[in-house]
């Protein structure tokens, strides 16, 4: 519970901070406000267990309203905060300071809750409700880009999301594949204490027979309950398997926190509005939503990967004792016949060399690739239009394809070392390349194009007196970028066995001899800072 | 003998289509020196990119000695082009490359498409790029890249490439605009100097009224996509000027 509030008062001090800067004050009420209604609705608050771990729902603030409808008061707040915002001024104000402290007073009053026993009601066709709508809004997207399309377009998008709907909510279809997926959201509602005593009584008769088992596991013998309340650990298997589940008020989840802050934020913000009316701008809203947008990605993300500075603290002295083993680097030792540093220098060079190579192949490959790939060069006719498009297709999907997964499979076919590396590079690079060069291609100055073509000159005169003059200099400057990357590419690739100098840090990191790898890393920093300059510098001469 | 016949030009744009050129007929004789003038957007430069096959009408053709160059094949309409030579506002030359190479693309036309790519020029086609950059002085510039030229010798550089083609038509699209009057009256001047020297046909396109009146044998006049008036300079009155340029609506 400290800790929460602690994250209302980190909210509101960066609102005040905001507002001592005079920022604008009421953005960030909306943007609050906005991203509450998604934490109120989407992001896990408390926990209800179950007879087994996986038995265990993360229910929202909207799923538990049934059990606790004092929350109610959170989307009602920010209802009155958002209403006041669109009138501005002392008002604006007011509504966020009004809305921060009802969200925070309903989302504290769950911490008052005892421990209780509810029953899951899951939601039947909602998350192939957001489904069908995510394909359909994208395929509405659509018609921004082509306006003339518009009726056929959106007609589209809506037989593609009742389809969606219905093959999602069919058990023989998306049920089959995403299992988990169906009534997922589930709405927690409170039992009667009938329903409860119920419980607990079968949970008593129940006893004999666990403690029978625990006995023979060594472990001590659970005594009978009078209340749910009572209850240690796991609630009976028979329960559990009928929906219902143990709310534990207590458990957080990071929507709690989210909420808090939030909450936090909008006191703060409006609070500072009050002092000074005029801290608001026209864009408020579309700043807002803005704000609103990137909470709601931002949060969900810290907590799935699993954002904790703690383990830094824990992780401590290992980073000590890497440092202490690694310094001073060991350039050579002629007693034990070891000489790191002559192995660096040939491994660095071997990298540098496989991303020579790579970078090489990608260029010649790429150049001829690149021009089926520009649509001013193929729009001749159907034929050229369909190379192109095949082009086009080819390229970007194999660009998809990261550099080390090419590299896993490569080594898998032709073996450990640098070939696998260097094929590897020459494939993805040459997508990348591809890209950059038709895209100057495309970019090239129309004019010589029309002047040559109206001289009489062939198709492919056209373009190799009228367009390859001025992109040759633009190719030269992405292969030299292109270079650069495939450099560092190399290092990694090293790790997965395609030779050179990461493998060389990669073997000496697992076999704890830090003193001979930190050899190696300097000397990357050194050479990768030596390319970087003298990239630029050369490119600088080019264009 | 140029011979235009009902020529009417219609483009499909995100506004829906948008006509302009209607129902153009013109007959152009070997040797003449046509001015078109008329406002931006009357159809001027449509009209000109429509004589080298550079647009295909919507209806309507163009006949050149006896055959429609409007519905040509790829290769007849390349063999075409190579006759006609084409002056642009923008000069549209490659930067990168020199003098000389810019002049030799009009030979490109006459070359085997191999000998193209790899710019295996013949001998004739040097003499005659080197001697049309001697026409309009800038043969001690062979060498220099056209990106280091000014403006008026770029366009320079650009006549001598269409005048490479040994056209029997040239076609000029408001060639002195990027010019001042003075590299204005020296590109006219050049021309005029090819129009009586080498018989070449010259069509225009030209907004600079008192050049047209000065250097063109005869001036053909479009407003909003018509042609509306087609006779010598002399005959062309102030009102008709004022019609065309829409002056009096302007003013009131």
């Amino acid at each position: 519970m400290t800790e929460l509030l602690l994250y209302a008062l980190l909210g509101a001090g960066l609102a005040v901070l905001a507002g001592v800067a005079k920022g604008s004050m009421r953005r960030w009420v909306i943007g609050a406000g906005l991203a509450s209604l998604v934490v109120f609705a989407a992001f896990p608050f408390s926990r209800a267990r179950g007879f087994l771990s996986r038995d265990t729902v993360d229910p929202t603030l909207l799923a538990l309203m049934p059990t606790f409808p004092l929350l109610a008061l959170i989307p009602v707040g920010v209802l009155v905060a958002l209403v006041l915002a669109r009138r501005g001024g002392k008002a604006a104000g007011l509504g966020g300071a009004l809305g921060g402290v009802l969200v925070m007073v309903a989302a504290a009053g769950w911490y008052a809750q005892p421990v209780q026993m509810v029953r899951l009601f899951p939601v039947e066709g909602l998350m192939e409700l957001i489904l069908a709508l995510g394909v359909a809004g994208s395929i509405a997207l659509l018609t921004f880009g082509r306006p003339r399309q518009r009726g056929p377009l959106l007609l589209g998008a809506v037989v593609a999301g009742v389809l969606t709907f219905m093959w999602f909510h069919a058990p023989q279809g998306g049920g089959a594949y995403l299992p988990k997926s169906l009534g997922y959201y589930k709405l927690l509602f409170p039992t009667a204490p009938t329903t409860q005593q119920e419980i607990a009584d079968a949970y008593n008769r129940a006893l004999p027979e666990l403690n029978a088992i625990r006995k023979e596991l060594g472990q001590d013998a659970l005594k009978p309950i009078q209340s749910l309340a009572d209850l240690q650990g796991a609630i009976p298997q028979q329960a559990s398997s009928e929906g219902y589940r143990l709310v534990q008020p207590a458990t957080t989840q990071y929507g709690a926190f989210a909420v808090f802050f939030l909450a936090g934020l909008m006191l703060g913000a409006g609070l500072m509005q009050l002092r000074n009316a005029r801290l608001q701008e026209p864009d408020d809203w579309r700043a807002g939503i803005l704000i609103a947008l990137v909470v709601s990605f931002l949060i969900p993300a810290f907590d799935a990967t699993e954002f904790d500075l703690n383990k830094l603290v824990v992780g401590w002295p290992f980073l000590q004792q890497f440092a202490d083993k690694a310094w001073p680097p060991l350039l050579a030792d002629s007693s034990a016949e070891r000489y790191p540093l002559q192995e660096v220098l040939s491994q660095i060079a071997v990298t540098v060399q496989m991303a020579l190579v790579g970078t090489f192949l990608a260029a010649i490959f790429a150049t001829p690739l690149s021009f089926l790939a520009a649509r001013n060069v193929t729009s001749g006719s159907p034929l050229m239009r369909s190379v192109f498009y095949l082009t086009r297709l080819f390229l970007n999907v194999l660009r998809g394809v990261p550099t080390l997964i090419i590299a896993l499979i490569l080594v898998a076919a032709v073996g450990l070392g640098p070939f696998a590396g260097v094929m590897a590079i020459a494939i993805h690079s040459m997508t990348e390349l591809g890209k950059l060069y038709s895209e100057a291609i495309e970019n090239a100055d129309k004019g010589p194009v029309e002047a040559l073509e109206s001289t009489g000159a062939s198709g492919v005169n056209v373009v190799r007196w009228a367009i390859l003059p001025q992109v040759l200099p633009l190719f030269v400057s992405y292969t030299i970028y292109n270079f650069e990357i495939n450099f560092r590419s190399s290092l990694v690739l090293g790790l997965v066995g395609a030779g050179g100098i990461g493998y060389f840090i990669n073997e000496k990191m697992a076999s704890g001899q830090y003193d001979q790898m930190i050899v190696g890393v300097i000397a990357i920093v050194i050479v990768v800072n030596i390319i970087d300059f003298a990239s630029s510098w050369l490119r600088s001469r080019l264009v | 003998m140029i011979e235009v016949r009902k020529l009417s030009q219609t483009f499909q744009t995100a506004k829906g289509p948008l006509t302009v050129l209607t129902d153009v007929n013109l007959e152009i004789p070997q040797g003449d020196f046509v001015a078109v003038i008329g406002r931006s957007g009357a159809g001027k430069s449509t009209f000109l990119r429509t004589l080298n096959g550079l647009l295909i009408p919507t209806t309507g053709s163009v006949v050149v000695n006896g055959t429609d160059i409007t519905r040509l094949p790829k290769r007849e309409l390349q063999k075409y082009r190579r006759t006609v030579g084409f002056i642009f506002q923008q000069f549209n030359l490659v930067n990168r490359l020199s003098t000389l190479d810019n002049v030799l693309h009009g030979r490109l036309g006459y070359l085997p498409t191999w000998r193209g790519l790899l710019g295996l020029y013949n001998e004739v086609d040097y003499r005659i790029a080197r001697q049309q950059l001697e026409r309009v002085d800038l043969a001690a510039k062979e060498n220099a890249r056209v990106d280091s030229l000014s403006g008026g010798q770029q366009q320079r550089v650009a006549i001598a490439r269409a005048m490479a083609q040994q056209p029997t038509l040239m076609l000029a699209d408001e060639p002195a605009a990027n010019l001042d009057p003075v590299l204005s009256e020296e590109v006219m001047r050049t021309l005029k100097r090819f129009n009586e020297q080498d018989g070449v046909t010259v069509v225009i396109n030209i907004h600079a009224l008192d050049l047209a009146l000065k250097y063109a044998k005869r001036i053909v006049a479009f407003k909003r996509g018509r042609l509306v008036f087609d006779g010598p300079p002399a005959q062309l009155s102030e009102d008709m000027v004022d019609d065309l340029y829409e002056r009096k609506e302007m003013l009131a």
